[in-house]
């Protein structure tokens, strides 16, 4: 019989010579299952999946602790820039269109290329359609030439007011001057 | 976070404006914070911390608020929903914008390193641990995390944790007979 005795381990010891022993990888744990056991809603068997996903995941068990750190204190302010930038995301104009909108809205809509939040977007397409109607209607007008002319005649007017203007400017000089 | 349970969800996900504005401005702090620690390790500087938020606004209101419409008020509060979805958009930017232009000596080596696993794994035989004596374990051995801490995150007493620990410990010694004389060595 041996007189040796084991010399007993630590626990820290004892867990990390058990440590190196291959394991299944962990499961994937929904944000709301997440949420629920970090607000201690689930019940030990509800809650037994996710704590052996976070055991088994060091970056899961980091979050969850920092989570709860962050949820257990006052927080500081947000910055304005931050608080301004999200409000514009939602305007007012969404917010009608969500609830009916105009015949083009609804067109727009029911293309479905412009789903979600995007205020920019959806303003681009309406101004790019806008000058495609109003194009359209200035070449139906009688396009560009015939502004043109028309620009050309006003110009010719405006040219021979200004000479009008000018000579009786020099006449009003001539007898200014001589003190009349 | 008082603010933020009190927001009418309903109007919140039919588009209201002004509820969104006080969701906003309810939830900005929260957000702020989650998504500066969860982007404390990334070293990056405040236009991203910005944009990441701004992404976490983003998906919340995408597609008709779809995501917002998933969150069940009877399962967790707000706030912490939030704070998870906020900490996965946060490394959902991560990812992206490192994909997009971060030259690959620019990324910190520890993003690029493969994690031993071979530490973090364990045979325990099956059953022989609650999921709960795991996790606690290894935040105070793996982790090297205070008591305290883990007793806050799991919502119970330090008490509860030390007996918790104690009884594992137990059952793992008497498993693998470590501080058994007779068993001679």
């Amino acid at each position: 019989m041996s007189t040796e005795r084991r010399t007993p381990r630590s626990d820290k010891e004892l867990w990390r010579s058990l440590a190196s022993r291959p394991e299944g990888v962990p499961a994937a744990v929904s944000e709301m299952d997440l949420a629920a056991w970090l607000d201690g809603r689930l019940s030990e068997e509800a809650a037994a999946p996710i704590e052996a996903a976070v055991a088994a995941d060091p970056v899961l068990r980091r979050a969850a602790l920092d989570l709860a750190d962050i949820l257990g204190k006052p927080l500081p302010p947000a910055p304005g820039r931050m608080v301004v930038r999200a409000r514009a995301l939602v305007d007012f104009e969404v917010a009608r269109e969500a609830s009916g909108g105009g015949p083009f809205g609804k067109w727009l809509s029911g293309l479905r290329l412009f789903a979600g939040p995007r205020p920019a977007l959806r303003q681009g397409v309406m101004a790019v359609a806008a000058v495609v109607v109003a194009t359209g209607g200035f070449m139906v007008g009688g396009g560009l030439g015939e502004s043109l002319a028309q620009q050309r005649d006003d110009y010719s007017a405006t040219e021979s007011a200004y000479v009008k203007t000018t000579a009786s400017n020099e006449v009003s000089a001539f007898f200014a001057g001589d003190g009349i | 976070m008082a603010e933020l349970n009190q927001i009418d969800l309903q109007a919140l996900t039919r588009g209201d404006k002004r509820t969104w504005d006080a969701f906003v401005l309810a939830a900005a702090p929260l957000i702020n914070a989650v998504v500066r620690r969860t982007l404390t390790s990334y070293r990056v500087g405040e236009d991203d911390v910005m944009d990441a938020a701004q992404d976490v606004f983003v998906r919340l209101c995408a597609q008709d608020f779809r995501l917002l419409k998933t969150y069940d008020p009877a399962r967790a509060g707000l706030p912490t929903w939030l704070s998870v979805v906020a900490r996965s958009c946060a490394i959902d930017h991560m990812r992206r914008r490192r994909q997009a232009t971060e030259p690959i000596d620019d990324v910190p080596e520890a993003f690029l390193g493969v994690e031993d696993r071979h530490v973090e794994k364990l045979k325990i035989p099956e059953g022989l641990l609650t999921a709960r004596q795991v996790l606690i374990l290894k935040y105070l051995y793996d982790e090297e995390r205070d008591v305290v801490e883990v007793a806050r995150l799991l919502s119970v007493d330090a008490q509860t944790i030390r007996s918790t620990h104690h009884k594992a410990l137990l059952r793992l010694r008497a498993h693998f007979r470590e501080d058994d004389p007779g068993d001679g060595g």
